[in-house]
């Protein structure tokens, strides 16, 4: 019985505070401040973004763009985490290895599997391709890549992924991100600097090089979580 | 022209109706069932259902979408059985025992078959 108000009495306290943090949020209000005032942050992201760089997701303006170097840090943090497992779980294929599964998924698993596969695949590249249009973007769309390959990995006992495919993928598309950032360091002066060549607003061919390193992320995202799932899933080819 | 649009707004929002109706009695299934196999034939059902005709209905207020949507309720179709039959085949393969009443466990025999196959 004393539990029970226990439980109340810090129903309560938690929903006092809670209703008194809603409180103080003015929802609706305008908290960006002015738009039309340059100085701003804000407003110099929304107003630059269409104006200068024609991309339609501000988002994507600041992650690829304006934080263009940040973005390049976190490719290269996710990099050295996929190195480091792979170097601590790596496993000789001569080593004898478990079976994948103890019990084989049933067949309606495998059928479904097979047809979502590439519905899945589609999404992720979708995503990544534009990511300066909708939101979503290389970050996402890789992720999306790598779940796809995750059903197969866990449904197919005989799906292995080609790891040489998966480096030489990797290592281009990190490549291409640091060859597009050099590519803006000698043209224009400092590195990562967006090309002039912009279509307009809101088609696909739009946004200088925003697109072209998001489509790297989006390959190099991929095929690292996918290699990571691979490593962690611990599967090598038996030796026959 | 205006006739036929409204006729589709109100159909558009009883599906929607609809859909909610359902999603809500998977939530009420998931909390009131006694087992996962239980839990699983209420969510997936009632979800798959509710999912599907919130997004017709959707597709039918706004037929600009109704392309994509269709592709969605695809996609929902396909996915959601499917997992759930996984999880279900998942669960009991790792011996997680289902709240009997009669004591009647037609899969057990199609396990033992599988068993001796291998």
């Amino acid at each position: 019985m004393l539990k029970k108000y226990i439980i109340f009495a810090l129903i309560a306290v938690l929903g006092f505070y809670l209703a008194s943090t809603f409180k103080a949020i003015p929802f609706g209000a305008n908290r960006l401040g002015d738009l039309n005032n340059p100085e701003t942050v804000s407003a110099f992201y929304l107003q630059k973004s269409p104006e200068d760089l024609h991309v339609a997701n501000t988002i994507t303006a600041i992650v690829v763009n304006f934080r263009g170097f940040d973005t390049l840090g976190e490719v290269t943090v996710l990099f050295l985490a996929v190195t480091g497992l792979m170097s601590i779980l790596y496993r000789k294929e001569e080593e004898e290895t478990e079976e994948r599964l103890a019990i084989p998924s049933s067949s309606l698993v495998r059928t479904g599997a097979k047809i979502l596969f590439p519905l899945i695949l589609v999404l992720g590249i979708y995503v990544f391709v534009h990511g300066h249009l909708t939101p979503g973007g290389g970050f996402q769309g890789g992720a999306i890549i790598a779940t796809g390959f995750l059903l197969m990995l866990i449904t197919y006992k005989t799906f292995y992924t080609n790891h040489n495919v998966m480096t030489w993928l990797e290592s281009i598309a990190g490549l291409g991100f640091v060859a597009a950032g050099l590519y803006g360091l000698i043209v224009y002066g400092s590195f990562l600097q967006n090309t002039a060549w912009t279509g307009n607003l809101n088609d696909l061919i739009s946004g200088g090089l925003i697109p072209l390193i998001y489509i790297f992320i989006g390959i190099k995202v991929g095929t690292e979580l996918t290699s990571v799932l691979d490593t962690l899933l611990n599967i090598k080819p038996r030796k026959k | 022209m205006e006739l036929l649009n409204n006729i589709l707004e109100y159909l558009g929002l009883f599906f929607v109706l609809l859909g909610s109706i359902f999603l809500f009695l998977g939530a009420l299934g998931i909390y009131r069932m006694p087992d996962i196999y239980d839990r699983l034939q209420a969510g997936t059902k009632a979800s798959t259902l509710g999912a599907m005709s919130v997004a017709l209905g959707v597709g039918l207020m706004q037929p600009d979408w109704l392309i994509k949507l269709i592709v969605i309720i695809l996609f929902i179709g396909i996915s959601n059985p499917l997992s759930s039959h996984a999880l279900a085949r998942a669960s009991y393969h790792s011996g997680i025992v289902p709240f009997f009443k009669n004591k009647i466990d037609a899969y057990e025999n199609v396990v033992k078959k599988e068993k001796k196959k291998h």
